[in-house]
Parts: structure tokens; sequence; C-alpha cells
């Protein structure tokens, strides 16, 4: 595992910032501006995980390294690790279209997973509804709210490489806490089967799927309306 | 400032054709009138609820569709509210839902008219040809509806 501190053939240093799934308070993001202009940083960009990727010279970046923390931020881990969680605005409070509560989960499933090892780099992405704006079914694990506390998983899919894989559903509309029974089981079956360097796709099409299936306890829950439009329409 | 709003719907238009089915039913303003039990009363509450909530998807709400009602609707009154809910579909193909505002507006529409309710092709035009297929007369009716302006 490493860090996600990059030389660029310009001479200069990328560093890969995390946030809490590309949240940001406006404190957060106007004391990274500071920092930035403090430290020297020369272009900042957006990148397709929803992490901030600032390029400096060099002799800024230790500072910057050193100043994340202080705004709730941190460098991204890279390599053969869990990465940055991709996650869509799906909340009650951001999207009309969100069918569950996609971007809290995210966040809590980055801060759980972020940075542990696995044979080849695992990317994580949840979606809110079925339009899956985060590309779920490209993501080595990818959730989609299918009601308001369920969740349908995917796993083995990735979008890059000259043959892209789509991940297989394994699990159907299951409860949030399942989704993480779900998660341990996957990481854990893939650190123990997955080759070096082997995509978990690629370990799939190797042994099956069945390897990686859920649990016994990771069962289908009922689909129930929301309470409150459940009283909304009696009363 | 413009708002893009959620894919541009305009559930408040949706509400319109229903409240005039409502003003028409004999049950209106008596104690019979119970909207959750009702086909029209209840597409009126989920307008409601979308509205007031902000949201376009209710899941699990296709469950509570009253399909109990059996009141007697005129074809030609609910056109309107079926042409409405055709003009206000995003045509979400793949991701269609029966759970969507549109979908429980228009399948509770359907239920008064049709013995079942048409699965959603997620298009207006593959729509249209499957209720031509069930309901011809309605069909026409709808079809005419929809080349008015809206």
């Amino acid at each position: 595992m490493g860090d996600g501190i990059f030389r660029q053939k310009n001479g200069m240093v990328a560093i890969d910032i995390v946030a809490s799934c590309g949240v940001m308070t406006p404190e957060q993001l106007s004391g990274l501006a500071r920092l930035s202009e403090e430290c020297g940083v020369f272009r900042i960009k957006l990148s397709t995980r929803q992490t901030l990727v600032a390029v400096l010279d060099e002799k800024g970046a230790g500072r910057l390294v050193e100043s994340l923390p202080g705004l709730g931020l941190k460098v991204s881990p890279y390599g053969n690790v869990v990465r940055a969680v991709k996650a869509c605005a799906g909340s009650s409070a951001l999207c009309p279209r969100a069918v569950g509560e996609a971007l809290a989960l995210g966040i809590e499933i980055q801060d759980k997973y972020l940075g542990m090892e696995v044979p080849k780099d695992f990317k994580i992405a949840v979606a809110g509804c079925l339009r899956g704006c985060t590309d779920p079914y490209c993501a080595d694990l990818g959730i989609v709210s299918s009601g308001r506390e369920v969740f349908d998983v995917s796993i083995g899919g990735f979008g890059g490489s000259s043959k892209p894989l789509h991940g297989e559903v394994v699990a159907r509309r299951i409860k949030r806490e399942d989704v993480f029974l779900l998660i341990d089981h996957v990481l854990n079956r893939f650190r123990a089967l997955g080759e070096p360097g082997e995509k978990l796709g690629r370990a799939i099409t190797r042994l099956g799927l069945t390897p990686f299936l859920p649990p016994a306890g990771v069962k289908e829950a009922q689909q129930a309306p929301p309470d409150d439009f459940v009283k909304f329409l009696e009363d | 400032m413009r708002y893009a709003g959620p894919a541009g719907m305009d559930l408040e238009k949706m509400a319109v054709p229903l409240e005039n089915i409502c003003s028409q039913c004999d049950y209106k303003g008596t104690p019979d009138c119970r909207e959750p039990e009702c086909l029209m009363g209840f597409a009126r509450r989920v307008l409601s609820y979308a509205v007031q909530k902000g949201l376009l998807d209710v899941p699990g709400a296709s469950s509570l569709i009253p399909k109990g009602d059996f009141k007697h609707y005129y074809p030609e009154a609910l056109v309107p509210a079926l042409a409405e809910t055709c003009r206000q579909c995003k045509e979400c193909r793949d991701n269609h839902t029966p759970d969507c505002v549109v979908a429980l507006v228009r399948s509770s529409v359907e239920y008064t008219v049709l013995s079942d309710s048409i699965p959603y092709p997620g298009s207006v035009f593959m729509y249209l040809a499957r209720i031509k297929e069930q309901n011809p007369e309605l069909a026409a009716l709808l079809a005419g509806e929809l080349s008015k302006k809206g």
C-alpha cells in the first residue's frame, strides 16, 4: 500500500486528497484553497473517484500533506487497497430520485474500508437509485438502493482495461447492516483466493461466483413503503 | 435563477384532471369518501406527498394501490389524467420503476378501466401500443387527448 502522491512528468508532484465521498464543508473547501495558495499549488483537478488532485512543486508538498488532517482531509491511499468510495448524491436531502440513503452509506463504507489491503485495487461505487450515476456495475463492488433501507449488491465489475466487465448481482434488497457483512465476506474471500495483481472480476471468472456469494445470514428484506407515506395516506 | 428541477416534471399539473374526476364523484364530500381506499384519492395523495417531500419515487408505494376500488369511472373522464401522466413521463426505459410518482398515478388510473395494470415499457409510444392491445377504444381516446396541446 502507498499514498496517492505521484511524481509528474513535468517534475511537479500530484497529491490525491480524499474527502467524504467528495462531500466537503465550505470551511474545508476554503481552508484547502488557502492552504493550496500557501503551499504554491499550481492546479487542483477533480478526479473520477471524487477526490481532489493537487499539483504543486515538491518543496510545498510536505506541508500540504501534513496540514490536510487539520481540515478533516487526508491523502488517499493508493495501490492494491480499497480505494476512495464513489457515491452519488443519493439522499433524501439532495436528490429527488433517490430511493434510499446511499450517500451516507458510501461515506460509512469509506470510513471503514478505505486503505484495506487486497490482492488488487478494489473500487466501490454506491448509487441511490437504479439510474446508477456512479456506474455501480463497473465497480469491484457496486451498491444500488432498491428501497429506503435496502440495497442490491453486485461484485466483480471493472470499467477500465481493454476487457471491461460488468459486475454480477449477488444480493438483492438486503438491509444496510447486511451490506457490511457482505463487504467483509467478499474482501475476506478475495484476500484468501485472489492471486496477487488479480482483479476481483478476473478471480470470479477463474473460480466462479460461488466462493463469493453472500453468507447465509444475508437475506432479502421485505419491501415496505415509508412509514410517513402510510401515515400521510391514512390521515 | 433557473433550476434544472427534478427532470422537469410538473406534478401539480397531473393533479388537475384527478381533481376534476373527484369533483364529479357521488361520494365527494360524503362520509363514504375515503381517499386511501379510492384509486383517484390514492393518486392525489401520492402527488401531494411527493410535492411536499420533493420526491419523484416512493419506494414500495405501488403495493398500496387500492385495487379493491370498483367504482365506475367514465373513460372519457379518465383519459385527460392518463394523458397527463404520458406528458410528464420522462421515458426512463430501463430505469423505469413502478414506484415512480408518475407510474403510481398512471397505474391507479389504469385500474379503474383496465382489468390489470399495464407493465409500463418506459416509453409513451410503446405504452400506447400496449393499451391498444388491451383496450382499443381507450387507446383511441388517449391518442386523441395526447394530440391536443397539453
